[in-house]
């Protein structure tokens, strides 16, 4: 469509029809560019401000007033994130980037330097494209809602300021995250959701069992954090050690040396680790040997990645990078922290564990698509590890009983679907998962909270029990929810889900051609997995007979700032299909048509893309049409997970009730209900080992070796030594004089012996 | 530079010694009386401190800046010579922030011989400052010996129940290594200056080793060993002088494995002895490491890189895994100390800018962040007079506000984004991995990030988290105003040395290129690139040149401008005034230049 003729939306319905006229108001921003740039920094302020109110003068403000400014703060970043949405989305839209040269579709600003040293800058820039602005929308809208949610959740607790104080610092660093323009700026955000998630999680601190998955979480993070941290160092020296490398055939374009130097300079000004560097480092780095030009075959030619292929340093880095983001979303080593934080209010497992701070680590592999598919090999260890997340998590998810611990392994599970999708590639099925996962499993934990709510805060799933008659609205919203998780048919979770199992199915990985289709299987059975879970959670909390045991006879539905919020996002759960369905045309006038998502994703991802394009490692096969076929087969395995549980839970056990399991299915059973012993393993194999040797240090290298032998023992010598002396210093006037006197016969004697000619 | 300013350096170091001179005039039981005049005095310093610092940072392009120079013993060359470059300059503001902070913080926490604390306090300052403005080598070294009585008399007067053997653990440690230096300090002045001008001025001392450094690395690459007398010399002593200075500092640092007198001293420290002690104390052995060790045996220094990284990285690791085992809370932050200082150890020996920058910036954090902790701790001990963990619990019940600090300057000390502990460490690490060192040495570094939030969070979760366990904390007293107004500039420089640090990166950078430059010295470095130039005494080299000099009149007041002396013996370096370009050459006593 042709907005370029747009100039007032009344002027443009006269020739237009209202339909085309609405689409080109929606693409011509009312605001320019540069103004909406340089003030982006007012979203994360406002949260941030907010968090300053609420924790210094909370308690002074009182209760209402602090509500007003947590959620103020948060609905103002909102509007403010959906001016940004329009300007972005103004097809004139064209700022310049990093490197001078425009780029469509973002606007950003650069507030100037935060540190540098040495040859390394780091820069206060701030950037909005497709990707940041959708983020910016689910954390500000989502969290918006939960904030409300937290209005009434949290209306019987004295801490209710450091609450949301902690809340909107939350949000701010989270915007931060999303928002920034290089690494280390991102990590700023990266680090700080982990401390407030840290705050959070120990928000009731005086339970020791809280505060002690806090800290556990904490730790899990910082271990990804490492791993970040190391990427970072490392892809600084790859980009010094390209530069001075490449010569200037590496740079494409018309001009390359003009290009070389820009980028060169940009380097300079705006320091290594700016996205714009590194999509440029991509940009310009080719496979294959070639004798005039790096590529990824070259061995690093100086510093301390000296012999050294830049695609193996690449692939370490992608691997640090994924360790990161195995920290932060919860996959595998690191996943452990995510079920105990479980510890924190509800709203902070909705909003934290679920919606936004555990899909950071998609978010930097959707940010860093273009470096990820310059490695077939990491692509493949990125596949498989969310692979095995997802399946194990599921399995861990079939035993539990706890409410929340449920949908936790079901985070754990579905963000192991997002690293699938990021594996293969399709950056934008997996970036869909996360809008349409931040939908349905915020109302899930909100759900979940409500139904703790109006049950005196329990949350075993055997102690609830017929909850459908008793609160009506949380079940139709939980229903809502779970059919959409489970991906019933016509619901978000259904489209998001099968564009990843569609994707793993039809891409192959050029060097690793078996792994896709294997990780698909496993994707496959774990969607099975959830299906059968959910559907045992919802049939055992809401359905059948109120339990016996329950903690009150009768539950109460919550109040209308719990249930709102509910509704939104039970509708969002069913409205974000449209961002699954695909009927765009394909941007390149070949191949399928696509889903609004990956169309609107399409400018981010153009770099990566055309990398795949050039190389060939990641080979998509098209089909004509709608895959039919493929949404069978997803809906068919769900309604069998679905099916399994509903024929168990409904009549088979109900029927057994008081008589054991069978042996084997018990011991399988007990398995999965203690988490498989990872936990204790971890604890036994690196955190007891750890501690001993802390223990050792401490008890033999530093009292007993350095303290005791080295030092005291050299304060021993020298005592002993002077006591030695003490023999000569008798005080005896004789014996100084007998000394005294032989001393002068022997060097009397000596002289002598010398004067006479001796030898 | 006005004649004022080349004074300035003399104020910053000796206003605190007037004021003890005034200090000494009051009664012993005026004890209110005391402690305001101590505040006022380190408030006056800090002034002073804080005015000098703008003045180096807006003060032209020379390294070393705000000089004065006086004759003191020209006999044996030795000066009064005074000046600061920019990390001299960072570390000397941040002496002078510390310093009201501590009286504040000891202002109800000692009540025993308040006067002679306060002296003792003030004393220190001076000695501190003194050692961190001296460019002359001896005078430098007694500076840093006069920093060793009052703080002896600190932990062994003020301290706690053991404090008699922690202090005489501290004096005694710290005197073997300064006494090896002092003899190391001496071969270097018979090496580095001619016989017969010989000179204590660290620029006279480092421009008289450029040369023989020169040969003493072509020497150990090439094997072009076609030494000159004094490179021979150097060649010889270099690594045992080396050693010297380098466990002297080492110790004060202080690196593994000489660090077992630091959880004493602090932990039987009193609260200003501690916090003086983690803030400005260890930074002159990182300091040392920074103006003397490295850059005056740079082939020594490079030839020992890797071992002293490894040392550093032990530190890091080790000192972590001893927080781990602690019981002793003021003992877990003294080990925390070692870790943290681990790497402004490695970012010394990691040889790279951005790794010299971040070491010195955190040096700068670790001030902040241990001397809050420590004072924090300290308002703690005074409650309870009890450091084990486990007699505290829950106290985020009883003491919300003293929590909320704790746990902002614990973020800090583990280095979380946003905080100043954050820039520190990621350039260090930057650097480390972009230096010449292997890579496995900046790996198991960068694990001290995930070792530092493991003995820091379990610390805090034991003190501050679940039930109240004792009822004698119930009755804990929240902060009062005045722990209040302490605590709070520390939260302020957290928050701001992590938003906005360039403008003290800017004037840490300013010494950061000379300092690569000597210590990565080959025998192609230009001479421009290394030399010390100050503007006052002219150094012998410069003299002939003429012009080059300023005019010494102009800066050295003239009541103790020294007379031209004609050396007796005809061994001594003559202390020459006015107008250089008269006096000839050879009356100059300039050496030859090893080219």
């Amino acid at each position: 469509m042709d907005c370029t003729s747009f100039t007032t939306f009344s002027e443009f319905l006269k020739s237009h029809s209202l339909w085309e006229s609405l689409v080109c108001r929606m693409q011509t921003s009312p605001l320019p560019a540069e103004a909406v740039g340089s003030h982006l920094w007012l979203i994360i302020a406002l949260p941030l401000l907010g968090a300053f109110v609420c924790g210094v003068f909370g308690r002074t403000l009182g209760r209402e007033n602090t509500y007003l400014v947590a959620c103020g703060a948060v609905l103002g970043s909102f509007f403010l994130s959906l001016i940004v949405l329009w300007c972005v989305n103004d097809y004139r839209t064209a700022i310049p980037n990093v490197y001078g040269e425009p780029i469509r579709y973002a606007v950003g600003f650069d507030y100037g330097t935060w540190f540098s040293a040495g040859t390394f800058t780091v820069h206060f820039g701030l950037l909005a494209d497709h990707l940041s602005t959708s983020m910016l929308l689910v954390i500000t809208g989502i969290g918006f809602l939960i904030h409300l949610y937290s209005t009434e959740y949290m209306s019987h607790d004295a801490g209710y300021w450091r609450f949301f104080a902690y809340l909107n610092l939350f949000v701010a660093m989270m915007l931060t995250l999303v928002l920034a323009d290089s690494l280390p700026l991102l990590f700023v955000g990266w680090e700080g959701v982990g401390m407030c998630s840290y705050l959070l999680i120990g928000f009731w601190y005086e339970d020791p069992q809280k505060a002690f998955s806090g800290r556990k979480a904490f730790i899990a993070n910082r271990v990804g954090d490492f791993g970040f941290l190391v990427a970072s160092f490392l892809l600084v020296g790859l980009l010094t050690a390209f530069i001075a490398q490449a010569p200037n055939e590496n740079f494409s374009g018309r001009d390359p040396a003009g290009a070389a130097s820009r980028f060169k300079s940009g380097l300079q000004t705006k320091g290594p680790l700016a996205f714009g560097a590194l999509e440029e480092l991509a940009k310009s780095m080719p496979h294959g040997a070639s004798p005039s030009r790096v590529t990824l075959e070259t061995k690093v030619a100086t510093g301390p990645l000296k012999d050294y292929t830049y695609g193996g340093v690449l692939t370490a880095i992608l691997l640090f990078f994924l360790l990161g983001a195995a920290g932060k979303s919860a996959q595998i080593p690191l996943y452990v922290w995510l079920p105990d934080a479980m510890a924190g209010p509800t709203p902070v497992s909705a909003l934290i564990h679920a919606a936004t701070m555990v899909t950071a680590g998609v978010y930097l592999f959707c940010r860093l698509s273009y470096l990820v598919v310059l490695s077939p090999f990491a692509m493949a260890v990125i596949a498989v590890i969310g692979g095995l997340t997802a399946l194990l998590a599921a399995l861990i998810a079939f035993a539990q009983d706890d409410l929340k611990k449920v949908l936790a392994y079901s985070t754990v599970s579905q963000l192991g679907f997002m690293f699938m999708a990021v594996g293969a590639g399709m950056f934008w099925a997996a970036f869909l998962h996360v809008v349409t996962h931040a939908f349905f499993k915020a109302c899930l934990f909100l759900g979940a909270g409500s139904v703790m709510h109006g049950n005196a805060d329990e949350g075993n799933i055997r102690k609830l029990g017929g909850l459908r008659r008793e609160m009506k609205v949380t079940w139709l919203t939980f229903a809502v929810a779970t059919a959409a998780i489970t991906g019933i048919v016509p619901l978000s979770g259904f489209f998001s889900k099968d564009s990843i199992l569609h994707a793993l199915h039809t891409t192959t990985l050029y060097h690793y051609p078996a792994v896709l289709h294997f990780v698909w299987f496993i994707g496959l059975a774990t969607a099975a997995c959830t299906a059968f879970y959910m559907t045992r959670l919802y049939v055992v909390a809401f359905e059948g007979d109120r339990a016996k045991d329950a903690r009150v006879p009768h539950a109460h539905e919550s109040g209308p700032a719990i249930l709102i919020p509910l509704v939104v996002l039970a509708l969002g759960s069913i409205l974000a299909i449209g961002w699954g369905l695909p009927f765009m045309e394909n941007p390149t006038g070949v191949g399928p048509k696509q889903t609004p998502m990956e169309n609107y994703l399409w400018p981010v991802f153009a770099t990566a893309n055309g990398i795949t394009a050039n190389t060939g490692w990641v080979r998509v096969e098209h089909h004509e049409g709608l895959p039919w076929g493929a949404w069978g087969l997803a809906w068919a395995i769900s309604l069998v997970g679905t099916t399994i549980a509903v024929v168990l839970y409904r009549s088979y056990f109900p029927k057994r009730a008081g008589q054991p399991l069978p042996g084997p299915i018990e011991a399988l059973r007990k398995l999965s209900y203690n988490k498989f012993y990872v936990d204790e393993i971890y604890d036994t194999v690196i955190i007891g080992p750890i501690k001993f040797l802390a223990f050792m240090f401490y008890r033999v290298i530093d009292a007993v070796v350095i303290d005791t032998v080295g030092v005291r023992g050299t304060a021993w010598l020298t005592a002993r030594f002077g006591a030695m002396l003490r023999y000569a210093q008798t005080g005896d006037a004789q014996s100084y004089a007998a000394v005294m006197a032989i001393a002068l016969a022997t060097g009397i004697a000596f002289a002598m012996f010398k004067l006479l000619g001796g030898p | 530079m006005s004649s004022y300013d080349s004074r300035l350096l003399n104020f910053v170091i000796f206003a605190p010694l007037v004021f003890a001179a005034l200090l000494m005039l009051l009664p012993k039981n005026e004890k209110g009386q005391i402690r305001a005049l101590t505040f006022v005095a380190m408030l006056v310093d800090l002034v002073l401190a804080a005015y000098a610092y703008v003045r180096f940072s807006n003060g032209g392009n020379a390294e070393f800046r705000l000089e004065y120079w006086a004759s003191w013993v020209p006999e044996i060359g030795l000066g009064y010579h005074i000046g600061v470059d920019g990390i001299a300059a960072s570390l000397v503001l941040m002496t002078g922030v510390l310093g009201p902070l501590v009286v504040m913080a000891s202002w109800t926490f000692v009540q025993d011989k308040v006067k002679e604390f306060h002296l003792a306090l003030l004393i220190l300052q001076t000695a501190m400052m003194g050692a961190l403005c001296s460019l002359d080598i001896l005078l430098f070294y007694v500076f840093f010996e006069a920093m060793l009585i009052p703080m002896y008399l600190l932990i062994g007067v003020w301290g706690s129940e053991d404090r008699q053997m922690a202090a005489m653990k501290f004096f005694l440690y710290t005197l073997v290594g300064s006494l090896l230096m002092l003899v190391a300090l001496l071969g270097v002045y018979l090496i580095a200056t001619p016989a017969g001008a010989h000179s204590f001025d660290y620029a006279s001392i480092y421009n008289g080793l450029i040369g023989a450094s020169r040969e003493v690395w072509a020497c150990s690459k090439t094997g072009a060993c076609n030494l000159s007398p004094a490179a021979m010399a150097l060649k010889t002593y270099g690594p045992y002088m080396f050693f010297a200075f380098a466990l002297a500092f080492a110790i004060k640092v202080p690196m593994w494995p000489v660090h077992t007198w630091l959880p004493d001293a602090h932990t039987q420290a009193p609260v200003a002895g501690s916090m003086i002690l983690a803030a400005v104390m260890l930074k002159m052995g990182t300091f040392g490491f920074w103006r003397f060790a490295v850059p005056l045996f740079p082939s020594v220094a490079q030839g020992w890189q890797l071992p002293l990284a490894v040392l550093s990285v032990i530190g890091i690791v080790y000192g972590a895994l001893m927080c781990l085992a602690q019981r002793d809370i003021k003992r877990l932050i003294a080990y925390s100390s070692v870790s943290h200082l681990g790497y402004c150890m490695l970012g010394i020996v990691a040889m790279t800018p951005e790794a010299a920058t971040g070491s010195a910036y955190q040096m700068l954090n670790h001030g902040v962040s241990t001397g809050a902790l420590f004072l924090l701790f300290g308002m703690l001990y005074e409650r309870r007079h009890v450091r084990l963990i486990s007699d505290y619990g829950g106290l985020a019940k009883v003491m919300p506000v003293f929590t909320a600090f704790f746990v902002i300057i614990t973020f800090s000390s583990v280095a979380v984004p946003g905080t100043n502990g954050f820039i520190g460490e990621f350039l260090v690490l930057l650097g480390t991995f972009n230096s010449n060192l292997p890579l496995w040495v900046g790996v198991l570094a960068a694990t001290g990030v995930v070792l530092g939030a493991a003995y820091m969070l379990l610390m805090v979760q034991k003190v501050f988290f679940g039930p109240v366990t004792r009822k004698e904390n119930q009755g804990l007293s929240d902060m009062n105003l005045r722990e209040l107004a302490t605590a709070l500039p520390f939260v302020i420089l957290v928050v701001v040395m992590g938003l906005r640090p360039q403008p003290l990166l800017r004037v840490i950078e300013m010494s950061t290129k000379p300092f690569i430059a000597r210590a990565t010295l080959t025998s192609d470095t230009s001479d421009d690139k290394v030399r010390v130039v100050v503007r006052t005494p002219p150094t012998p080299e410069a003299a002939p040149a003429g012009g080059q000099v300023p005019a010494v009149g102009a800066v050295v007041p003239p009541e103790i401008r020294p007379e031209v002396r004609r050396p007796f013996g005809g061994g001594m370096k003559p202390m020459i005034q006015g107008a250089p370009t008269i006096l000839p050459a050879p009356l100059m006593g300039a050496p030859e230049v090893q080219r």
